[in-house]
């Protein structure tokens, strides 16, 4: 499924401009990550492609059509799990296939399950994971509809480093039999440039974005090759670039001494 | 080395604990009933268990106990579930229409600072002195916690399990009957605890005020025939009925709150 995000704004009631003339676009199938700081907006952005909030200004469309509340192609992983505490962990993963037939939704929870390396645990409650299965449940709640869009909102920022990686691998092989398109927001630069096929960088007061690049090598990538850490540092030195428009002699590699250059 | 705790296990070990709670009352009568036996005290304003034991025994045999528990449980359910069904409905309204909560829940706050009893008298007269009155009052008393409860529990339901239900395509009514509902769930319950509770107190200042049968009547005939024994029998029964009312409704909605992680309810 095509987004496209056209020339959106988003201003809220207190008169607080959290987004301006944003343009990003994601074909079928694609990843696209949208890096920056707090307050770029990247969490505004997310809710107003998931519907939960319109745009001021702009549209945002999906394939062909616009989008001006919640609708049923997209699926959406939060910062938190969210798991619904007094639902199991197997009905959790229902929830988000409402539009199935029974047969259908639990014959894909199992499947979905497994896939996450959950089996068995569908009859328990969902305080009795920690918080990386949490975190993958919710992703399977997410994709169990299939959806056409993926949103993925800081999914791994509370996890620990090892468990990270985990996911990451988990939703890129599940991206590779399913393809939905993926819109994830995050502010690692390590994570976006594992995961995603083109990188947006926001800079903040307004969210704007300040430049978009591709990440074109094959995957599965390897964190170790020197390509990977080439990649990274083109992606420091937008941000650098982003943040020395507004405060020069910051960030990344604005003085001689930094180690990243 | 076996560890005999563990041998016992864990339920073993807490009947245990329960029971120490029982040391000092049954060391406390025994004591009184020594006293009184050994012609110390008369017994005549505080009897001893013995007697206490024979006045409930004579109560039982004439069906009089049965009877007036009955009444009194009666008058508490009825009133309990007028004042409860009211109290999560009205709740319910004011917690997720803010039009609702500005039209009426500043009036309920006013009634809610009257003094309960000060109702006693303008429903005895709108009411007259038998059932209707009685049930009323209880209402009162197990509307207001129910109500508030209710009220608080839908204004504090977290913001972004309802976005879950919003972003999975549930439309208004199923954000309240899947999300909202069973997130308000553990303080409704909580709320319909103490609504019982105070439904009792109710129970028992209307049963005072007039009654020809009642618990609460046991009281008073007690005092006017100057029979402590009578009147600590039926404290004791309310005491038990209280407890149990009490158990029952957190049994009933215990598969209700079988998912929560803290605060389990106990019996």
């Amino acid at each position: 499924m095509k987004l496209t995000i056209n020339r959106v704004g988003k201003t809220y009631a207190d008169g607080t401009e959290a987004l301006r003339d944003v343009q990003v676009t994601a074909d079928s199938g694609e990843i696209v990550a949208v890096l920056g700081g707090s307050g770029c907006g990247k969490t505004t952005l997310l809710r107003l492609v998931s519907g939960l909030d319109e745009p001021s200004s702009g549209e945002i469309r999906l394939d062909d059509q616009v989008i001006s509340r919640t609708h049923p192609s997209v699926g959406a992983v939060f910062q938190e799990p969210r798991l619904l505490p007094w639902l199991k962990v197997g009905d959790n993963v229902e929830f988000g296939g409402r539009r199935l037939t029974p047969a259908e939704r639990r014959r894909r929870t199992e499947a979905l399950l497994e896939r996450i390396g959950l089996a068995g645990y569908g009859a328990r409650w969902p305080r009795d994971l920690s918080g990386g299965q949490q975190q993958r449940v919710a992703i399977a709640r997410a994709l169990i509809g299939h959806p056409g869009i993926l949103l993925l909102d800081e999914p791994f920022s509370a996890l620990d480093p090892f468990t990270r990686a985990t996911q990451h691998t988990l939703v890129l092989d599940l991206w590779r039999e399913m393809r939905p398109t993926i819109l994830i927001v995050t502010h690692d630069v390590d994570e976006a440039v594992f995961l995603a096929d083109r990188i947006v960088i926001m800079k903040p007061r307004p969210g704007r974005v300040h430049e978009a690049m591709s990440v074109d090598h094959p995957r599965p990538r390897d964190r170790l090759a020197p390509a990977f850490d080439l990649m990274k540092r083109r992606v420091m030195r937008a941000i650098d670039r982003s943040l020395s428009e507004d405060r020069p002699r910051e960030g990344f590699g604005a003085s001689n001494q930094s180690p990243w250059v | 080395m076996p560890d005999p705790t563990r041998e016992r296990g864990p339920d073993a070990l807490s009947h245990t604990r329960r029971l120490a709670g029982l040391i000092i009352p049954v060391l406390l009568a025994l004591a009184w009933e020594a006293v009184v036996r050994a012609g110390l005290a008369s017994g005549r304003l505080m009897p001893p268990p013995s007697r206490l034991f024979l006045t409930a025994a004579a109560l039982l045999r004439d069906g009089e106990l049965q009877t007036h528990t009955l009444a009194t449980l009666t008058r508490v359910l009825i009133g309990f579930g007028i004042g409860g069904a009211l109290g999560t409905m009205i709740g319910m309204l004011t917690g997720a229409s803010p039009l609702a909560r500005r039209l009426l829940d500043p009036s309920i706050q006013g009634l809610r600072s009257v003094p309960s009893l000060a109702w006693v008298p303008i429903f005895i007269l709108w009411m007259g002195i038998f059932e209707t009155s009685k049930i009323a009052l209880i209402a009162v008393g197990v509307f207001f916690p129910v109500y508030l409860g209710m009220l608080t529990a839908i204004q504090s339901v977290d913001r972004k399990l309802i976005e879950v239900g919003r972003v999975f395509g549930l439309s208004p009514l199923g954000i309240a009957l899947r999300i909202t509902w069973p997130a308000v769930m553990p303080t409704w319950v909580a709320s319909l605890r103490s609504g019982l509770g105070l439904g009792f107190m109710f129970l028992v200042a209307a049963e005072l005020m007039g009654a020809s049968e009642g618990l609460g009547y046991l009281l008073v005939d007690g005092q006017q025939m100057g029979r402590a024994d009578t009147i600590l029998v039926a404290m004791i029964t309310f005491a038990l009925l209280g407890k149990a009312a009490d158990s029952v409704l957190v049994l009933l909605t215990r598969p209700l709150l079988r998912w929560q992680d803290t605060a389990r309810i106990r019996l």
